[in-house]
């Protein structure tokens, strides 16, 4: 059962972009979007179920173990929320021109492949399909990036397209020296399965696998945001269309940080805990350090929450170089929260930009008092991402700082420490200026679309509940799943 | 054939790939850079070829086939292809002087050698010296990369880094595995043809390169 | 370091040089000629120039010194000096204490400073500007061309030409390390900037624009320029017998008169392609602007660089 939902779930997104390409009626691709969204949705329950009573199942290539279906369940809440965000998006943007009627069925055709490689990203076991995949995320979301045409989507497209390319460039190098080590010690039964590799990786050779794994890290690092190979992000979140953004943030940069967490497990494996949490450890806190001036002095909306991923990132890589349980449940919790606060910041953000029709921070004043409800997402959102109870950011973020103290490591924990604090109040500052004020005349005053407002309500429901509490089944693929990473 | 000999001509395969990436760097016009890619996958798909009469390995001859195709004659001739179609006039724009790219470029050599003889057990892993030479093409195409101000450079410069892993992938003991080489061959393609659709596609509303759109700042 | 080359064949070879010089030049000229699809002057021109030359009298600058006239003389000694350290029929050091590979750039370098003078002396602006383009590009090829040689001495042990050859001679293109190729590529990027040829020099051209070599002798004559000629024949012949023997150093082994008759085919052989693939290049690429030769030159420096470091690591 478990074994053919591994070939199943890739193949749903797959078969829908086919299908979507058999029409161009807005209400019927909308329609397929949706209730694609919510097969591949149960699909992934049903897996969890699975997976969850009896523990990892692997098939040829493919391989799903709780550390995975964290991060896949993560994808399907996106998407669906996502689908159901993009109905009254799309019929806004049409509207205004931003998307021609006569080319939707592109757009949703590249969303869904875009989905369907990302969920190979996840179900990968082969690293070289991981490889290739993530590449595939890659040209997908480019394209999905410039779709618009304008030519700061095209300029953003580029930059992303190049930046992160020759960035996982990198990564394959990285997976070609690990695989040349692996090679070594299996003799003729050598395969590029990940599994394969973690039976031989003590016998690994310690020299190349460092070379390796920062070559991984810098290659994958680029593609998850970590600073200094961040350039590309604050653009490309920004210049995409929102349902894009909210996945870009939400899943995409997690799944670069997943194929991390593989070759650190190989890494921790081969030369020692301390190599790759050291490692990690100096990305995190140089991506949280570097985001923090541009989040305070920001004029762009998207851009923000842009910058403000970064930081999370950084945060999560943080978590993840603190290690122990403690620090590793954060960390994978974190992904999580903040992957589906992002997603609800992106949707928020988005339909206030519509409103306002001006992207500039500047601009947007008065949210309250034309929208109320999509006023107090995006304040919760924010609330969120800056890290204020009961939100589920807060969390996690505690665990990651409790994981820092048991560490001893308290310069890290001292910068990040300061840093949340500032960004704290830069996006307490911005939000509050955002949403309170007396709204400018030229703002839209029409009543606030269901379908958004749906998609948001399902998010924020699931952050305010994973602030309160984390659900047993949640809890214990968390507990497995830190179980795997720490080995 | 004697291991001895397939090291041996791995190693002058290396050397004419460190040649001709140091053409493409040096290089003042794209068309030249262009040639110069092609002629390093032409050497690549060589190279995939000794190690495949060497290990008898036949997947290696299938790769060294598919490289030479895609990456030695479509590749560069859709490049050749833009060029034309964009009617390139300023060409490459170095961000930095030309001595200065080039001293960097020789910088990065010195320090793959030096990193990879670091790593002694690495000489059994990968044959010759692909590794270092590998680690020198990729760094030398991200160089290329930072360095150029139009797009078409920045993709050759993208093309001779992914040579180099090529290079260092097909060295490795056994080879990869063929499916993961055409699927990466795949993107790659895939790759080439949406950078390109992008690059002629600004040119055609904008009048104005890519690479060279600097909007989006802070 | 001594070895058992006698006296004479040094100077048989050194003569060789000589006589050699303009043909090689004759050679190029043709092919260039052919290439262009131009029927082209005999490859023996060079020598009737040369003889032409010779029984002409001499016209001087007013304001040039005594020291002008011996400047011909003196540049042809050097450069002919230089043909003495090259192996051409039989390799392997000399019997008696001669000079090695940096002797031998040493005085290329010193006929090269030599002819400049003598430009800058005649008072004539273009020689005034061909010598101070000349000085500008002398700096990048010298250094580089070192490096070459360093980087091929480093695997032998010794910067004694003839010994370099001997050793190399052993081994050919399979044998051939990374360094190795790059130095080859290296010297094959200078080699026209050593004998003046395009795309760093013109020697076909008197316009001002564009002369480097050329402009410093305009204001010799008669057998003066009959003498820098020379000079510049055997300087190119020398050039190339030097990445000869650095390169590709088969061929004289043997002794006796057969060894040194199939030494001297090899050795002509060996010159014949190095002019033939001059004779391609300038056929193929234009002359370079002159802020663009040191670009140009880079490309080789870096190789000569790589050569040499992948040499030491």
């Amino acid at each position: 059962m478990a074994e053919t939902l591994l070939w199943v779930i890739p193949l749903v997104p797959v078969v829908t972009a086919l299908l979507m390409l058999t029409t161009s009626n807005r209400k019927l691709l909308s329609t397929i979007d949706v209730s694609s969204s919510a097969i591949l949705a149960a699909l992934t329950l049903l897996l969890a179920h699975e997976v969850g009573a009896s523990g990892p199942r692997s098939l040829g290539m493919f391989r799903v173990d709780d550390l995975g279906i964290i991060f896949l369940l993560l994808l399907v809440v996106l998407t669906l929320a996502v689908s159901i965000y993009t109905v009254a998006w799309l019929k806004q943007a049409v509207e205004v021109g931003n998307m021609k009627v006569e080319s939707l069925r592109f757009y949703f055709a590249l969303v869904h492949a875009f989905v369907a490689t990302i969920v190979v990203t996840i179900l990968a076991d082969n690293l070289g399909i991981l490889w290739i995949a993530m590449e595939g995320t890659t040209i997908t979301s480019a394209v999905l990036i410039g779709y618009h045409g304008h030519h700061h989507g095209l300029e953003a497209a580029w930059k992303y397209i190049i930046v992160t390319t020759i960035g996982i460039s990198f990564g394959l190098f990285g997976t070609v020296i690990i695989y040349a080590a692996a090679a070594q010690v299996m003799g003729d039964a050598s395969s590029m399965s990940w599994i394969a590799m973690m039976q031989v990786a003590p016998k690994l050779d310690p020299g190349i696998v460092r070379i390796g794994f920062i070559f991984v890290m810098v290659g994958y690092g680029t593609k998850a945001g970590l600073a200094p190979m961040h350039l590309w992000l604050p653009d490309a979140h920004s210049q995409a269309p929102t349902p894009i953004s909210a996945l870009l943030s939400g899943i995409l940069i997690k799944c670069a940080l997943l194929a991390i967490i593989r070759f650190q497990m190989i890494a921790a494996a081969a030369c020692g805990v301390d190599f790759p949490q050291q490692i990690l450890i100096v990305f995190g806190l140089a991506s949280i350090i570097v985001a923090m001036p541009f989040i305070l002095a920001q004029h762009d909306l998207k851009r923000l929450l842009g910058y403000s991923s970064v930081e999370h990132v950084g945060i999560i890589a943080l978590g993840l170089g603190f290690g122990g349980a403690v620090g590793t449940y954060g960390a994978l919790l974190h992904v999580v929260n903040h992957g589906i606060t992002k997603a609800i910041a992106f949707m928020a953000a988005g339909t206030a930009i519509a409103r306002f029709d001006s992207r500039n921070l500047q601009a947007i004043k008065g949210l309250l008092a034309v929208a109320p409800i999509g006023a107090t997402l995006l304040m919760i959102a924010f609330l969120s991402l800056a890290g204020v109870p009961p939100f589920s950011i807060f969390v996690s973020e505690l665990m990651i700082l409790r994981a820092g103290i048991g560490q001893g490591n308290w310069v890290s924990v001292a910068i990040f420490l300061t840093m949340a604090v500032i960004i704290f109040a830069g996006l307490l500052h911005h939000a509050g200026s955002m949403v309170f004020g007396e709204p400018p005349k030229t703002a839209s005053r029409e009543s606030e679309t269901r379908s958004p407002l749906i998609a948001m309500l399902l998010l924020a429901t699931l952050m305010i509940l994973l602030g309160l509490t984390i659900p047993t089944m949640f809890d214990g693929f968390f507990q497995r799943a830190t179980e795997v990473v720490l080995g | 054939m004697n291991i001895e000999i397939v090291h041996a001509v791995i190693d002058d395969l290396g050397a004419l790939l460190l040649f001709t990436m140091i053409l493409i760097v040096g290089a003042s016009q794209i068309s030249r850079a262009i040639y110069a890619v092609a002629f390093q996958s032409l050497f690549i798909a060589i190279a995939g070829a000794v190690l495949a009469m060497a290990t008898g390995n036949v997947d290696l001859w299938v790769i060294a086939g598919i490289t030479l195709t895609v990456k030695a004659i479509a590749l560069p001739w859709l490049l050749l292809w833009a060029i034309r179609r964009m009617d390139v006039k300023r060409e490459v724009e170095p961000v930095i002087p030309d001595l200065a790219t080039l001293t960097l470029a020789v910088m990065f050599v010195v320090m793959s050698f030096h990193l990879s003889a670091s790593l002694g057990s690495v000489r059994q892993a990968i044959s010759g010296n692909a590794l270092p030479v590998g680690i020198a093409l990729t760094l030398n195409g991200v160089l290329v990369m930072a360095t150029r101000k139009t797009a078409l450079s920045q993709m050759v410069g993208l093309f001779a880094s992914e040579n180099g892993i090529f290079f260092t992938a097909m060295a490795v003991t056994k080879g990869m595995p063929l499916i993961i080489e055409i699927g990466v061959i795949l993107d790659v393609i895939l790759a080439a043809l949406v950078m390109t659709i992008m690059v002629l596609r600004v040119r055609s509303t904008v009048d104005a390169d890519i690479a060279d759109l600097d909007r989006l700042r802070g | 370091m001594t070895g058992d080359k006698p006296l004479g064949i040094v100077l048989i070879e050194m003569c060789i040089l000589v006589i050699l010089g303009p043909l090689v030049t004759g050679i190029i000229q043709k092919i260039k000629a052919r290439l262009q699809n131009r029927q082209g002057a005999g490859i023996l021109q060079p020598y009737f120039d040369l003889i032409k030359l010779l029984g002409k009298g001499t016209v001087q600058a007013d304001t040039a010194s005594g020291f002008f006239r011996s400047i011909p003389v003196l540049v042809l000694a050097t450069t002919v000096a230089a043909g003495a350290l090259v192996p051409v029929v039989q390799s392997g050091p000399p019997a008696f204490p001669l000079g090695d590979a940096l002797m031998l750039l040493g005085l290329l370098a010193l006929a090269r400073f030599l002819t400049a003078v003598g430009a800058l002396d005649a008072g004539g602006a273009f020689g005034g500007m061909g010598a101070s383009r000349e000085m500008t590009i002398a700096p990048l090829v010298e250094p580089v061309l070192m490096m070459v040689v360093f980087s091929t001495a480093l695997a032998v042990g010794s910067t004694e030409l003839g010994i370099l050859a001997e050793q190399r001679g052993t081994s050919w293109i399979l044998a051939w390390r990374a360094a190795d190729f790059l130095g080859l590529a290296a010297m094959l990027v200078l080699l026209p900037a050593e004998t003046g040829r395009i795309p760093v020099d013109n020697p076909d051209t008197h316009l001002e624009l564009t002369m480097l070599h050329e402009g410093m002798l305009l204001e010799h004559s008669g057998p003066g320029l009959g003498c820098m000629l020379l000079a510049s024949h055997t300087r190119q012949i020398v050039t190339l017998g030097l990445a000869a023997a650095l390169f590709f150093p088969i061929g004289p082994v043997g002794a006796g008169v057969t060894g040194l008759l199939l030494g001297l085919c090899t050795f002509a052989l060996k010159i014949l392609v190095l002019a033939v693939y001059l004779a391609l290049i300038e056929s193929s690429y234009a002359k370079l602007r002159l802020f663009q030769v040191p670009q140009y030159l880079g490309i080789g420096f870096v190789l000569a660089l790589m050569s040499l470091a992948l040499r030491i690591l």
